[in-house]
């Protein structure tokens, strides 16, 4: 049966629930173009992302799969040249620069990979962590203290940068990122530059921060200690996510993976190099609705029916 | 943010940007003052020298009835109070206290006959306020009160008077004498007494020439010269001396004190003194007497100004040149600074700091390093003598302004997104269309303004600056700026080309990475080539004006060793001048005033054997011409003025025929400038020498010792030289110029070391990278120094051609004959060799300077370099 107009005229007026509903991190067909004279770069290609509030997610890809542009748009250093990107209701393209500044005070805090470029050199660990309280104008007595006591580096409150091990360092970084109590942590490889003991103790600093904190975080990384860990990685490939992995724990207490591809909301499937490579599919493939899967098939070559 | 730690952290840098501001400030604003203070004590110079009359204000009444008469000493005292209350500010403070200095009053007949002497002899008379200060009574007494007698069926007055020493002897008056004097209105004089001035030499005597001197005329037809005199009578006196008698004029001298004067405030003054005249004018008290204002201190102070004009403006340009580079050299230090606080601030504006907060405390760090030096600088230059001036305060202010404000706009710019990286490094930005019809219209308008300049010369003669003159080297400077930069990577691409083609790599990549024109080579290029242009503009300058004043030396000396005498030298004294030890050759010669033909004209002559005073000149930047060959009688060179007579009748000792022989411009250390004459040394037939031009290095005092003369004076070279350069606007100039290319050589130099420490991270992670693929130590070293080279040899080159160029662009415009003895500094030679050093002086300390940067960053780790500010 046709709907009347005024039938229609209400399921316009309807408002749809946005893609993502209140995921705490939505990203919508997120495209970034870098241009510089002659050279075009695209880093993200369409990206969709969704992340719920309180999550640890980790996004693992190949270098320059665009992990760190999605990264840097989501701290709000970057702007995202079409898409949506919201964070925390917060929509990131369109925001004032004073927005931004305040997004950046209020809502996130981040950690970069070398060490020392997250803290200054002359500052102790606890000055560093003052440092972004001070920028926001509202100093707290004893937050610093609280924040590298809570990860552990209480007794390095004194020391400067220079006299602190690489971990020591990173887990001052992640003090100073939480120090304005954001709602999001964004680790750019946090674990890049330090050894595998040493790069537990900085995860296990993220995910203390995760569960007590209640702070959602997402962590870059190559690392498979860090994303093994993880309740969720996501891998991104040319810029679009491509794969997901999801852990559980199974009855008996056993972690069970379980690795999915990304289908997006037009229906595009990105499917696994190696799986392609195997089959030898190119170009196209073929396709069969069975009663509860998909199959993918490579094309046969059928001269005489396709012409 | 705190800027203390941040403070601590880049204490080096701040250093070195707080010596730089200090040294700027102290040279923006000694500098000027010194140049100042030079140009008032030349003003001082020249009026303490032009003479009292010319420089005090003297202000006359002349008097025709009896009611404007003033009949005693006390009505003087009150109109002189009275003139004084009318001087204007500006005057104020110049004029001395009455009673003080030359300042006084006095009542003075002029054209007085003395009857019976038809009309050959004058006594005037006159009343000086100070009469018993200044003279001293050597015969008779004092003048007292005037008497009557009887002349003519009449009783007129008797004037007791006392007459100079000097009118005794040349008029015949003797003590007791009683003469009549005034043709309509006889009075007598009775001479009293007889005074000589009690400091003939004081300035005063300038106002009363005719007091102290008997004046000589010649009347045309006359055979005897007519003879005045002015005597002098008592304060009694004035109540019978009046304006209805005789030509009376009453004068009050408001005398000026040179030394209150500035080069600055001479406008002010000459419509203070124009102010004043109107005044006095309209204070005549009557009618019939009139009320005017005598002085020549306007024409004085404009003479001075259109000599001082072109002279300040080149002494500004040099001085707004060391202002141009030791602000870019500033601004290169504070760009190296913000520099070295990116990572920090970057990090600031990430962590959630605005702008206003990461831009305000970089600029805050700067003003913490730049502020108290420049006013350390600007506190030192009080130590400089001179005048303080507006730019004295404005430099350091200016300076301060600068770094803060480029310190704020390039933090804000760079940190205006907070993202960290930036890929600029991959594309070199290409020009926009704009740009480029900015930079041409900049180069066109500069060669069109030296083109102008050229062929306009300079119009405001006298009236302060030619802001034209200022400005055309200004854009000359930046065009070539502009040029230098937009083409130098040219020619090293062809360089580049061919460097692909050999086998070593290292000149190929040093010239590559030489000819990427990034933004960091822009600002040592402004900087490196106005400091070269200037400083070698000052270095020709100050040599042009060292050769002229050589040559203003050997013109004013006319021999290494000049003896002129007011009397005949006997020939047993030229044989004695010869006979001291040193002297290798002396030319007589005979100098005298000669009549042209039967008139009364006259010019001046010296007969010399030419051939012997151009071996006495053997090796002088001047020369005179050999005399031509005579067909018959005497040869003559004559001067311009004497030029196209073609055969002239001389009388000097005898009548001679002369023929024009030529013409010569001037008679070195003799004449010029007025008719002269030069004869052949045997045009007399009895010499009567009275000149010496001596060669060799005697000793003056035993050249003038052995003449025997009484009346003969010696001039040398060397005084004369020592005179021009010991003058107070030469020296400093001099100086100035001298200080001014040292300072320029040494910011030069910063800001080469500078441009190497703000590019030293990128290019020492490019030299390891480099090394990691096989580039040894030696070659890093290469590598660097062909990387800069380039660009300063490009900038040395240019800037080397702009500081020679520029005073010839300039040509005319520049007159510097008031440094050096009033001959005009024209010709500069290009002297090539200070510009050279200095040229090769800076290429040298560059390449030098490379050296070091290379050697220091080898000591690195290669691992730790690689990862410095690494790009993720």
């Amino acid at each position: 049966m046709n709907p009347t107009l005024s039938e229609l005229e209400a399921q316009a007026s309807v408002e749809r629930a946005a893609f993502g509903g209140d995921a705490h991190i939505v990203c919508d067909n997120l495209v970034r173009i870098y241009k510089t004279e002659g050279v075009e770069v695209v880093a993200l290609q369409g990206l969709d992302l969704l992340i719920q509030r309180g999550e640890l997610v980790a996004i693992v890809g190949a270098s320059g799969s665009g992990k760190s542009t999605l990264l840097n748009v989501l701290s709000g250093l970057d702007v995202p040249t079409a898409g949506v990107a919201k964070v925390a209701g917060m929509d990131l393209l369109a925001m004032t620069a004073k927005d931004r500044l305040r997004y950046r005070r209020e809502v996130v805090g981040f950690i970069w990979q070398q060490t020392a470029r997250n803290l200054l050199p002359y500052l102790t660990a606890r000055e560093n962590v003052e440092l972004p309280m001070k920028l926001a104008g509202k100093a707290r007595r004893g937050r610093a203290l609280e924040l590298l006591d809570l990860l552990g580096v209480g007794h390095s409150a004194g020391h400067g940068p220079a006299e602190l091990s690489g971990g020591e360092q990173q887990r001052v970084a992640i003090a100073v990122a939480l120090a304005n109590s954001p709602q999001l942590i964004l680790a750019d490889e946090p674990t890049g530059e330090l050894d595998s003991e040493t790069s537990a103790q900085v995860f296990d600093a993220l995910r203390k921060a995760n569960r007590e904190l209640g702070v959602t975080v997402v962590i870059v990384t190559h690392d498979p200690l860090v994303s093994e860990q993880v309740d969720r990685t996501i891998g991104i490939r040319d810029g679009r996510t491509s794969s997901e992995t999801l852990r559980r724990e199974d009855a008996e207490g056993r972690v069970v993976a379980q690795e999915y591809a990304v289908l997006d909301r037009v229906g595009r499937l990105q499917l696994p190099r190696d799986f392609t490579n195997a089959l030898e599919m190119e170009r196209r493939v073929r396709l069969e609705l069975e009663s509860d899967h998909i199959g993918v098939w490579p094309a046969r070559e059928e001269p005489s029916s396709e012409q | 943010m705190r800027i203390l730690p941040l403070a601590r952290a880049h204490l080096g840098t701040m250093a070195v940007l707080a010596v730089l501001t200090l040294s700027a400030c102290l040279l923006v604003a000694g500098l000027p003052r010194l140049v100042q203070g030079s140009f008032d004590a030349a003003l001082r110079e020249s009026l303490r020298g032009a003479g009292a009359s010319q420089v005090d204000l003297t202000v006359r009444v002349a008097t025709n009835s009896r009611e404007d008469d003033l009949i005693e000493r006390a009505q003087f005292d009150s109109r002189d109070a009275e003139y004084r209350a009318l001087l204007p500010g500006p005057l104020r403070p110049l004029v001395v206290p009455a009673g003080a200095s030359t300042g006084h009053a006095s009542a003075k007949t002029y054209d007085t006959p003395v009857r019976g002497s038809g009309g050959m002899t004058f006594v005037n008379l006159a009343w000086l306020s100070d009469t018993d200060r200044r003279v001293r009574w050597i015969d008779g007494r004092a003048p007292g009160s005037p008497s009557t007698m009887a002349y003519e069926k009449a009783t007129i007055p008797v004037f007791e008077v006392g007459i100079v020493d000097e009118a005794r002897a040349k008029m015949g008056l003797r003590l007791g004498d009683v003469e009549i004097i005034g043709e309509s209105h006889p009075a007598a004089v009775k001479i009293v007494g007889v005074f000589a001035a009690t400091d003939p030499a004081d300035r005063y005597w300038s106002h009363h020439g005719d007091v102290l001197h008997v004046t000589e005329t010649q009347p045309p037809g006359k055979l005897d010269p007519e003879r005045r005199t002015t005597a002098l009578i008592s304060d009694s006196g004035l109540a019978v001396l009046s304006g209805a008698d005789r030509n009376l004029r009453y004068g009050w001298v408001l005398p000026v004190d040179p030394e209150g004067f500035t080069s600055l405030g001479t406008s002010e003054v000459a419509t203070a003194i124009t102010v004043f005249d109107r005044g006095v004018a309209l204070r005549s008290a009557s009618v019939l007497s009139q009320t005017w204002l005598e002085t020549y201190l306007p024409e004085l102070l404009t003479v001075f100004v259109a000599a001082m004009a072109t002279a300040r403006t080149v002494m500004f340009l040099v001085l707004g040149g060391l202002l141009m580079v030791a602000l870019g050299v500033i601004v290169l230090a504070v760009h190296l600074l913000a520099d070295r606080m990116d990572h920090p601030l970057a990090l600031a504006r990430a962590r959630g700091g605005s702008l206003r907060q990461v831009a305000g405390a970089g600029t805050a760090l700067v003003t913490l390093a730049v502020a108290p030096a420049a006013l350390a600088g600007y506190a030192l230059s009080f130590l400089v003598p001179g005048p303080v001036t507006w730019i004295v305060h404005a430099g350091p202010a200016l300076v301060v302004v600068t770094a803060a404000g480029f310190a704020a706009a390039r933090l804000a710019l760079t940190h205006r997104a907070p993202l960290h990286e930036r890929r600029d490094d991959v594309v070199s930005t290409r020009p926009s269309a704009r740009r480029i019809t900015l930079e041409v219209l900049v180069v066109v308008l500069a060669l069109a303004g030296a083109y102008l300049l050229r062929s306009r010369g300079l119009t405001a003669q006298g009236a302060g600056d030619d802001p034209f003159l200022l400005f055309v080297p200004i854009a000359l400077t930046v065009a070539a700026a502009l040029i230098t930069i937009r083409c130098y990577p040219y020619p090293l691409r062809l360089f580049v080309r061919l460097a692909a083609r050999r086998r070593p790599a290292v000149p190929f990549l040093g010239l590559t990475r030489a000819s990427r024109a990034r933004s960091g080579s822009v600002l040592p290029v402004l900087i490196l080539l106005p400091a070269l242009g200037v400083s070698v503009f000052a270095s020709v300058i100050s040599g042009g004006i060292a050769d002229t004043q050589r040559l203003a030396s050997w013109q004013n000396a006319g021999a290494p060793i000049r003896l002129t005498s007011a009397v005949e030298l006997p020939a047993e004294a030229v044989e004695r001048v010869r006979r001291v030890p040193g002297v290798e050759l002396v030319v007589p010669a005979q100098t005298a005033q000669v009549q042209l033909g039967y008139g009364g004209e006259r010019a001046d002559a010296i007969a010399v054997d030419l051939d012997g005073w151009r071996q006495v000149l053997a090796g002088a930047p001047i020369s005179v011409p050999a005399m031509p060959d005579a067909p018959s009688g005497v040869t003559a060179l004559v001067s311009p003025e004497l030029r196209g007579r073609g055969t002239m009748d001389v009388g000097w000792l005898k009548r001679t025929k002369v023929t024009e022989g030529g013409v010569i411009s001037s008679a070195p250390g003799f004449f010029s400038g007025k008719p002269f004459l030069v004869l052949p040394f045997e045009v007399n037939e009895r010499p009567s020498v009275n000149a010496l031009l001596i060669k060799g290095d005697a000793d003056p005092a035993a050249v003038l010792k052995a003449s025997g003369s009484p009346r003969a004076t010696v001039a040398t070279q060397a005084g004369e030289l020592a005179a021009i350069e010991g003058g107070p606007l030469t020296t400093t100039v001099r100086n100035v110029l001298l200080i001014t290319t040292i300072a320029l050589a040494a910011y030069a130099l910063v800001a080469v070391i500078v441009t190497l420490v703000i590019g030293a991270a990128e290019r020492a992670r490019a030299l390891s990278f480099l090394r990691t693929l096989g580039l040894s130590d030696r070659q890093a070293q290469r590598l660097t120094v062909l990387e800069v080279l380039p660009m300063i040899l490009i900038t040395a080159v240019v800037g080397l051609a702009l500081g020679l160029g520029l005073p010839a662009a300039l040509g005319p415009s520049v007159d510097l004959s008031s440094y050096a003895g009033g001959v005009a500094v024209g010709d500069f030679d290009l002297d090539l060799v200070t510009p050279a050093f200095l040229a090769a002086g800076l290429a040298f300390a560059a390449v030098l300077g490379a050296y070091v940067h290379t050697a220091i960053s080898r000591r690195r780790a290669l691992g730790a370099t690689l990862r410095v500010g690494e790009l993720t």
